[in-house]
């Protein structure tokens, strides 16, 4: 059984009190349960606060371009299915720079894991309102308030054909392992937002406020993941943030679509020239 | 037997009218049997990003020798519309042979075309009379063309036999060869047999056909590639769509993404895992994948992007040629990093280079870029059968387990003396790592201390100097003792090639120094050449002369150069060059 510290590499150096400790701590956990390899875990991070994990987290790891975490991981996964790869995006990476992969890729369905940690503000560059942020949000870009609407990143999700949704939360680090854990078990793209407070630049939506304006569907015993309509209506409840897996199905993945049954991975193929095929092939240009 | 027409060796026919009028198929089955009869073709494609209504042309050349670009005049000219006539007709040869459809149609004055020889010849209402369909014109007109080139109408049949048996079935088959030999006759009328053109038949000829970009899918194929993601774009998708045919049957990939940020980072996360992956886009996309190319300097990612060049900036002229995406690839990104960029001049180097491309890109662990255009692009060639048994795959310093695992202490960015660091790949054991987009140590993890950052920086960019001796060299064509000295790169070659001719004709002496890596800039070579030149003539599509500005960026000795430019959205034409040298002397 692999343990916590096969997983540490160095200890991080987030701000105290940071949410994303708890999801470090989450991921561990998530790992040791999964018994998961070191050596066969990509984890891709984009540009953000949570893009620092790559150094405090052992595994494979590959800090990508703003925005872009997806489309590597997607590259990653598709290229080695054998590998588990799991890709983190901050609100600013995934629902806004990145916001074109991220539909597209719930579209395509790939099996990897997707954590976005929403902080409903750009805290790497010191402060500034995010796509999550709510209508009248006070930061350093907009002094005068938020002019635009929030984003809800799993509503658009369920829209965009996502086959695994859940919401988790900082402040329920048990709650946030086992989501974890179930999405990487997940045949399929799956998405874990976790809601995560910025204690050195969001000063509304902190810990106090996340936890009086959430509530748990996995308390809710009448709630059914896999009904679409009532996921549908739980995310479009303004008043109350629903945490918990939201909604799940079975779909066939895009490998299972694009590559024969027991094919092997794209990098495991034999590159030798088949001359013989390939002449075969070249005749068709005449 | 008939009477034979003038026998030549060099002909080009082109086709004109709108766009949805057929031109392509007619030009492309034209083309096919004339390749077929042993000749060598250079097809050139000048059409509209449009559909349908606009107007468009194809010209088909034909020569006993091996040709690489469009000539300077039409011999003969079959038009669909009558707008055609006024737009091309100058460039008819003086014997030429100009049939156009149109009943309301304005002869050109005489001053305004050299052909003496002007036919009317009703394509639309010879269809729609004996066939009820207008569609048969195409047929109609490569019987006319069959019989004013002195073709032979069998294997004529045979491609159509090929192109409509399966599809379509016998009857449609017999309708269109009837419509052949209507169109056969009906020449007749026009034009006499001895006032036909008349090729020597070559019948030992094994020859390819293909575009440029096919050559350059397949070569990919060859070379190994079994990733690749794009997002849709002129005049690059033929290599996707050729990819999305046979990747497959090697248990390969095509990715459709969501824009051109996905495509590249797909192909980044495919090569880092292993594969050896690849893009293809033109300008435009090129713009938006600047981001991840400077990622793949940065992480030393293989990577290779094939760009199309089309006519810029902006949209520009999606479907037309340029070669003004040279400042994109040798300077773009932001931040300094290596990356080595190649230029093909033909359709056998996209075959050759592309293969080059991933072997370098994996031994230099850097971005190699594959500068085409449309012109050979989406232009149809006849190649020589490509050497299979040449193609070789180097993956460079790439580890398997047996080697990575006696590693005491793996660093992915080891600093060594040529720069190259041992590469692991996820999955393996003992290879554990970091790919940053941020500035890193010997292990990859992020590391903002100026002396590392020195040294990376020196790490990274001694690479280019690692891999000059392992490139393509530029080559020079010609007698190398001739005064004149031109340099070009790309499409510029058959041009280039044949001005030489003109030039030789008119008792001027000229030598071609063919570019064919960009970047690193192969400075002595060049050096060399201007040095043993006494005048050096520049020739690029486009305006503002890239290739000249990087040149004399990279040469040291002052030199007398004149740029020779063309940013019409057309290729050159062989007289465009020979008369500007010699206006010049």
């Amino acid at each position: 059984m692999r343990k916590n510290k096969d997983y540490h590499l160095t200890e991080p150096t987030w701000c105290k009190g940071c949410g994303i400790y708890s999801i470090f701590a989450a991921l561990k956990k998530a790992a040791v349960a999964l018994n998961q390899d070191p050596e066969q875990f990509v984890i891709v991070t984009g540009i953000g606060c949570h893009g620092r994990l790559n150094n405090y987290f052992r595994s494979y790891g590959f800090h990508a371009l703003h925005g872009r975490a997806l489309p590597v991981a997607s590259g990653v996964k598709l290229s080695n299915p054998s590998l588990s790869v799991l890709g983190i995006s901050g609100d600013g990476d995934a629902y806004s720079i990145g916001l074109g992969h991220f539909i597209h890729s719930l579209r395509r369905n790939i099996n990897i894991t997707y954590l976005v940690v929403d902080n409903r503000i750009y805290a790497l560059t010191q402060g500034q309102t995010s796509p999550t942020s709510e209508p009248g949000f006070v930061s350093v870009s907009t002094p005068y308030g938020s002019k635009e609407l929030s984003l809800n990143g799993p509503k658009l999700a369920l829209a965009s054909g996502g086959s695994f949704i859940a919401r988790g939360f900082s402040g329920n680090p048990t709650q946030l392992s086992t989501l974890i854990e179930k999405g990487m078990k997940h045949r399929g793209f799956a998405l874990i937002e976790v809601l995560s407070p910025c204690v050195t630049h969001n000063k509304v939506n902190t810990y106090q406020w996340f936890k009086k304006n959430t509530y748990n569907l996995d308390n809710d015993s009448d709630y059914n993941a896999r009904d679409k309509m009532k996921a549908w209506k739980k995310l479009s409840k303004e008043k109350k943030i629903p945490l918990g897996l939201i909604y799940v199905e079975k779909r066939q993945t895009y490998e299972d679509v694009v590559f024969q049954k027991e094919a092997e991975p794209i990098v495991f193929n034999d590159l030798r020239v088949d001359v013989p095929r390939l002449e075969k092939i070249m005749e068709k240009f005449k | 037997m008939q009477k034979k027409g003038k026998m030549i060796t060099d002909i080009s026919v082109m086709i004109a009218g709108m766009a949805g009028d057929g031109v392509l198929f007619t030009g492309n089955v034209l083309a096919k049997i004339m390749k077929r009869q042993g000749w060598e073709i250079s097809t050139y494609r000048d059409f509209p990003s449009n559909i349908r209504g606009e107007p468009t042309n194809y010209t088909i050349r034909a020569s006993l020798e091996k040709i690489y670009g469009r000539a300077d005049d039409i011999d003969v000219f079959i038009a669909f519309d009558c707008d055609s006539i006024f737009k091309h007709s100058e460039r008819m040869a003086e014997r030429g042979i100009l049939l156009c459809d149109g009943e309301d149609f304005v002869w050109p004055s005489p001053s305004k075309s050299k052909a003496r020889t002007y036919h009317k010849f009703p394509l639309r209402k010879l269809a729609i009379g004996n066939f009820g369909k207008e569609i048969f014109k195409n047929m109609i007109a490569l019987g006319a063309l069959c019989y004013i080139l002195d073709l032979n109408f069998y294997v004529l049949e045979r491609i159509i036999s090929e192109a409509f048996l399966k599809r379509k079935g016998k009857e449609v088959v017999r309708k269109n060869i009837q419509a052949i030999h209507l169109g056969c006759d009906q020449a007749k009328e026009i034009v006499a047999p001895e006032g036909r053109y008349s090729l020597k038949r070559r019948e030992d000829y094994d020859r390819l056909f293909l575009s440029g970009d096919e050559a350059i899918a397949f070569g990919a194929l060859a070379a190994g590639c079994r990733f690749f993601a794009a997002y849709p774009i002129c005049p690059a998708s033929e290599i996707w769509q050729w990819l999305a045919v046979y990747l497959p049957q090697f248990n390969g990939l095509v990715v459709q993404t969501e824009d051109e940020l996905a495509a590249l980072n797909m192909v980044l996360g495919a090569s880092y895992t292993g594969a050896r992956a690849m893009t293809s886009t033109s300008g435009p996309g090129g713009s938006l994948m600047m981001e991840g190319f400077g990622l793949a300097g940065m992480a030393e990612i293989p990577i290779v992007i094939v760009n199309v060049q089309r006519a810029g900036p902006s949209t520009g002229m999606p479907t037309k040629t340029e070669q003004s995406d040279l400042n994109q690839w040798v300077y773009g990104s932001h931040g300094d990093f290596p990356r080595i960029v190649l230029s093909p001049g033909t359709v056998e180097e996209c075959f050759e280079f592309i293969i080059r491309a991933f072997n370098l890109a994996e031994k230099y662990q850097c971005p190699v870029i594959l500068l085409t255009e449309q012109d050979y692009g989406q232009g149809l060639r006849s190649a020589k059968k490509f050497d299979l048994s040449k193609v070789e795959i180097e993956r460079g310093k790439l580890l398997n387990q047996e080697e990575l695992i006696k590693i005491k202490d793996f660093k992915r960015y080891e600093f060594t003396p040529e720069g190259v660091s041992p590469r692991a790949l996820p999955g393996m054991k003992n290879g554990l790592h970091m790919v940053e987009s941020n500035e890193h140590d010997e292990r990859g993890y992020r590391d903002e201390n100026p002396e590392n950052r020195i040294r990376m920086m020196q790490k990274r960019m001694k690479k280019l100097k690692s891999a000059s001796k392992d490139l393509i060299a530029p080559k020079i064509w010609g007698k190398r003792d001739a005064e004149i000295g031109i340099i070009g790169f790309g499409s510029t070659f058959g041009p280039i090639q044949e001005a030489i001719v003109q030039l030789e004709k008119k008792g001027i002496r000229a030598k071609y120094l063919q570019m064919r890596t960009l970047w690193p800039f192969p400075s002595k070579k060049v050096e060399e050449f201007i040095a043993k030149s006494k005048k050096t003539f520049i020739v690029e599509n486009n305006f503002s002369g890239q290739l000249s500005l990087l040149l004399k960026s990279q040469v040291r000795t002052p030199f007398d150069a004149r740029n020779i430019l063309n940013y019409s959205s057309q290729a050159f034409r062989p007289s465009e060059i020979s008369t500007q040298i010699q206006r010049a002397l």
